[in-house]
């Protein structure tokens, strides 16, 4: 028996899309977190917001110009953090500004409202077969990416001087993780949404964390958590009809507090184990 | 060029903007040294192990990484850096000792390529060697200061290095982590013969182990045409340093460059060698 929900070819399309979204963004979040520059998907899916009403404007497709803008914030952001190492995160601040700024003023000429509001929430469901097509070729890149540059991305966030110092490429393995970043900002904003790509890339991290007893099994783990969210949130949002985009970061929210339930349910446990199995040795 | 020297300092100077931090400043540490550098906050001694790691670009000078110079020298996997804080700033990270010690080993596994078993093999022996091999598994974040401390160590022993530069390992831990960390780089330096240049300002613990003392004096260059004075007193590797009493009047007084004259070694009777 074939679910509902999975007869209609825009749903079949929705799920492939935030599968795959879902594998791509957390294997990101992960050396964006432990690089400490967790916002930079909200400056980057902001900024891109900006290529979108560029796009629109000038009669481009918007992904594409949101691509390039978010590339644009991406380098600004390397490069600004690289003037001000010891505040790195003003890198991001800086940067999330120009990109409001600009979306703000060019949203203000875009004659179809609608289609740029739809970059804000997203609208998984309602994809075209180019726009799908480019997440499955960009989500591919990522993860053979991810999975190749596996041990240079984790060195360089764990230690950038000693990767250096131990002839990883760092400035390449940047530039290319970079690459990587604002692309998949700028396919996911128009699925899941500019305003929620960024949740969806530190959550179900933060997820992981709480669980995970190694990197690796923080990485598999964060990839888990999306899928799961994503898989949730588009039933729930299918069969309580409400927004796609909004309900799957709230089911990666909600998981992320079961997962913080769950380990101090276990600590609890353990800790009054321990205390009668002290209590039975007096 | 000194043929015996691991380390070889020539006339090199450094400075930020306009502050000239150091100005001519020579010496050499031999091959087979344990040696520690001291001197007051802010003269430089952290300065010294970035320059001579190439991570800092001097005014002026040269430096000799095992008889190559800096520039041409690509052999650092053969150097062990253990910067200020790295156990504790790894610390948040949630990786296991096993996993950050493996990533130290790149340069073997090379670009792209994927660790095998006997790079795993390797790990392990590192971290048999400082005593965490039980905690391979375990997560840094849970590990103690001077257990993280180890690791780190293990991070750079793995490559099996010729030099160790250590900035401040022991602060942060408690006296017992000190000694036992002192353990593992004495049987280092007098089994393997690694040379180690150790920055320090808890000499009371380690002077045990050393045989040589470089004192940074903590002038401002830029106001004084006096050169700074980088005292160095060595004396023959063939003494059982850990027997030995290192004395440096500079260690006394460490935030007083007037004392920062001299080191001397003495027995332990107090007789000077």
């Amino acid at each position: 028996m074939t679910l509902e929900i999975l007869q209609y070819g825009f749903m079949q399309r929705a799920f492939l899309v935030g599968i795959l979204l879902a594998v791509i963004i957390p294997c990101i979040g992960v050396i964006v977190v432990f690089k400490r520059l967790s916002l930079i998907g909200d400056a980057l899916s902001h900024t891109s917001l900006a290529g979108v009403a560029l796009g629109l404007i000038i009669g481009i497709n918007p992904i594409i110009g949101a691509m390039a803008a978010s590339l644009l914030a991406a380098f600004s952001i390397e490069a600004i953090r690289k003037k001000i190492p010891r505040y790195s995160e003003l890198s991001i601040a800086i940067v999330l500004s120009v990109g409001v700024g600009l979306a703000g003023v060019l949203s203000g000429f875009v004659k179809n409202a609608a289609n740029f509001n739809s970059f804000l929430f997203g609208s998984i469901v309602a994809i075209s077969d180019f726009e799908t097509a480019l997440v499955v070729g960009i989500s591919i890149l990522v993860f053979l990416a991810f999975i190749f540059l596996y041990k240079e991305l984790f060195y360089i966030a764990f230690d950038e001087q000693a990767a250096e110092l131990s002839g990883v490429p760092v400035r390449l393995v940047n530039t290319i993780f970079t690459i990587l970043t604002a692309v998949t900002v700028s396919v996911a904003s128009r699925t899941v949404g500019a305003l929620i790509v960024s949740s969806l890339m530190v959550v179900p991290v933060a997820t992981a964390m709480v669980m995970a007893r190694s990197y690796k099994q923080t990485v598999i783990w964060s990839v888990i958590y999306a899928v799961a969210a994503t898989i949730i949130g588009l039933f729930v949002s299918y069969y309580a009809e409400i927004k796609p985009g909004g309900t799957i970061v709230l089911t990666a929210v909600a998981l992320f507090l079961l997962a913080l339930l769950s380990k101090w349910l276990r600590q609890r446990f353990k800790s009054s184990k321990m205390k009668g199995a002290a209590n039975e040795s007096v | 060029m000194a043929a015996d020297c691991a380390i070889e300092v020539k006339n090199l100077s450094f400075g930020y903007a306009d502050v000239l931090l150091m100005d001519s400043v020579s010496f050499c540490v031999n091959k087979g040294d344990f040696a520690a550098v001291i001197g007051s906050n802010g003269t430089g001694k952290s300065t010294m192990i970035k320059l001579l790691l190439g991570l800092l670009t001097p005014l002026g000078g040269e430096i000799h990484l095992m008889g190559e110079e800096l520039s041409s020298f690509h052999r650092f996997s053969k150097i062990g850096y253990v910067p200020q804080n790295s156990g504790s700033s790894a610390g948040s990270f949630p990786a296991t000792a096993e996993e950050i010690v493996l990533s130290s080993l790149y340069s073997q596994i090379g670009f792209l390529k994927i660790p095998n078993r006997r790079h795993k093999k390797m790990v392990m022996e590192a971290l048999e060697s400082v005593g965490m091999r039980q905690h391979a598994r375990s997560l840094i974040s849970e590990l103690s200061g001077g257990q993280q401390q180890r690791v780190m160590l293990a991070r750079v022993l793995v490559n099996d290095p010729e030099i160790l530069l250590l900035d401040e390992p022991t602060v942060g831990i408690d006296a017992g982590a000190v000694a036992s960390l002192m353990e593992i780089l004495h049987k280092l330096n007098i089994g393997k013969k690694v040379t180690i240049l150790m920055v320090t300002h808890d000499l009371s613990h380690v002077s045990p182990y050393l045989n040589r003392v470089l004192c940074l004096s903590d002038r401002n260059f830029a106001e004084d045409t006096i050169p700074p004075e980088l005292i160095v007193h060595a004396h023959a590797a063939s003494h059982e340093f850990r027997h030995e009493h290192v004395h440096c009047a500079a260690c006394e007084h460490p935030h007083d460059s007037e004392h920062c004259v001299a080191c001397t070694h003495t027995d332990e009777s107090g007789v000077e060698l």
